[in-house]
């Protein structure tokens, strides 16, 4: 287990003194997406504000609180898009690398920074919609909304872990390529992304409280919707994605060299 | 001191079939490695005992039926294939040359598949700035170096792949067969360059079906048959220089 830690901290430390590399790949990758599109990355704005109109459109009632909802379900949205892209794109990640990890001798790693700065920047996109929608709400700003910043932090440190884990996942059992997209597809509904949980029993409770999902979006929406720093949901997130690392790290040592043959 | 030694290298690695309805074909081929089953595993035996060891200066052509081994001993030299038995020991700084699209954007320029290619190699960006002009020089690509990568031609994509991984001279240089995309023009050109590396005292592994290539090229001839080296022959040295040098 030791030599595994210590292969997965070379990988990782040889990837990091590549960091050029999987940006300006992450920003090819970004560039190709929208290659001769006239609104180019702008689109993936679009598609968020899309979504977030229809939601705020269908679901907002007259009982419920306007300002409140709009903020509750846009700033859900965002944390779930980043979400589900950054989980449905890590499971073909090595196989839709196949041709680098081939034919050079990067470190796994870097494919999965290269990924996590690709969604980071897509996000952001998202994240510009959101604060827009945030100031047209009428919710108003205040201080407490810098208290999501150490959510999203969370959040981006969780990432290459994520990332890491389900590329494993995907490289040594291709299935889990649709058991991962049906799931994401059902956590729309089955995570608080644009329902709240009000002590409800039956399914939502559980869809509430046994959910990782839900833990990574109140850590960002609670501070901004409610005006309170979210401890409980804050620390759970930071074991899960403690437990990540973990699982991410001992698979990076002790797999790494494997990946090649599988793909 | 550059030099490559294999140690009894031998790599096998599990096969992973997909699941099918059909009915399996077991007819087997002569060529490729041994498919062999390991506890109702299929596992491939891509290379079995192979040692043989390399000073610099020394030009190797490896040679072989399709599937013999050779890519595979080329990969697993690169450092990309890790041997399942023996020792590799590699001092130098290796670049290596494969399938011309690895490691090219198909999208991007050629020029910003340089830096792209220059960053996987890890260069800093003024190196690459500087090896540059030489760069597309060297390819004579003229202004299809600002053309998307994909428009090229499989020569032209040849040109620049070489260009690029032979700027930066590296001490140990390995090339799969590809080399023949080029035009007779520029096969000269990149013959010429491949001689000023080895003269350079550097290491070239060329694997190649092409003979005259490999004649004019290579000094020692290794022949791979179902994973196992079946000779290593190395050519009198005063007709090796003679052909370097013409």
């Amino acid at each position: 287990m030791i030599a595994a830690l210590n292969g997965a901290f070379d990988d990782i430390s040889k990837a990091m003194r590549l960091h050029r590399v999987w940006i300006a790949l992450a920003h090819e990758d970004i560039g190709d997406q929208h290659r001769r599109t006239t609104l180019g990355p702008l689109w993936m704005l679009v598609n968020y504000l899309a979504f977030i109109g229809t939601f705020i459109f269908v679901f907002k009632t007259k009982d419920t609180d306007s300002a409140g909802y709009t903020a509750y379900a846009s700033i859900g949205l965002v944390v779930w898009f980043y979400l589900m892209e950054m989980i449905s794109l890590s499971v073909p990640l090595f196989s839709r690398e196949a041709s680098f990890i081939q034919g050079t001798r990067l470190p796994l790693f870097v494919y999965v920074m290269r990924l996590t700065v690709q969604c980071i920047i897509r996000a952001s996109y998202s994240v510009a919609g959101c604060i827009v929608i945030l100031l047209l709400s009428g919710l108003g700003i205040s201080a407490e909304w810098l208290l999501s910043i150490p959510g999203l932090l969370l959040i981006v440190l969780a990432t290459p872990a994520i990332v890491m884990v389900f590329a494993f996942l995907g490289a040594f059992f291709p299935d889990a390529q649709f058991i991962v997209g049906n799931i994401m597809r059902v956590g729309t509904f089955l995570t608080p992304v644009f329902w709240a949980y009000h002590g409800q029993g039956g399914i939502q409770n559980y869809a509430y409280h046994w959910n990782p999902f839900t833990y990574f979006l109140e850590v960002v929406r609670a501070p901004i919707a409610s005006g309170e720093f979210p401890t409980h949901p804050f620390v759970v997130t930071a074991y899960i994605s403690l437990a990540f690392w973990a699982v991410a790290l001992l698979l990076l040592g002790g797999y790494r060299k494997r990946v090649v043959f599988l793909i | 001191m550059i030099s490559i030694k294999l140690d009894n290298v031998s790599l096998a690695y599990r096969l992973y079939e997909k699941l099918t309805l059909t009915a399996p074909d077991r007819r087997l081929g002569g060529l490729g490695g041994k498919i062999g089953r390991s506890g109702g595993k299929q596992v491939v035996q891509a290379l079995e005992d192979v040692s043989f060891e390399l000073k610099a200066g020394d030009r190797l052509g490896l040679v072989g039926p399709n599937g013999a081994g050779k890519t595979t001993l080329l990969k697993v030299l690169y450092g990309i294939y890790q041997p399942s038995a023996g020792t590799v020991a590699i001092e130098g700084k290796v670049d290596a040359l494969f399938n011309i699209n690895i490691g090219f954007r198909p999208e991007a320029t050629g020029r910003r598949n340089i830096v792209l290619r220059g960053l996987i190699s890890g260069w800093t960006e003024a190196e690459i700035q500087e090896k540059m002009p030489e760069i597309i020089a060297f390819s004579e690509l003229g202004d299809f170096i600002d053309v998307p990568f994909k428009t090229y031609s499989q020569g032209m994509a040849a040109r620049l792949a070489f260009s690029a991984a032979t700027a930066l001279d590296p001490e140990i240089l390995l090339m799969d067969e590809w080399i023949g995309a080029g035009d007779a023009q520029f096969q000269e050109k990149a013959k010429r360059r491949m001689d000023e590396l080895a003269e350079k005292a550097g290491i070239i592994v060329l694997a190649t079906h092409n003979e005259s290539l490999l004649e004019s090229v290579c000094t020692k001839r290794m022949t791979l048959k179902n994973g196992r080296v079946e000779a290593f022959t190395t050519k009198p040295a005063e007709r090796a220089g003679t052909r370097a040098k013409s």
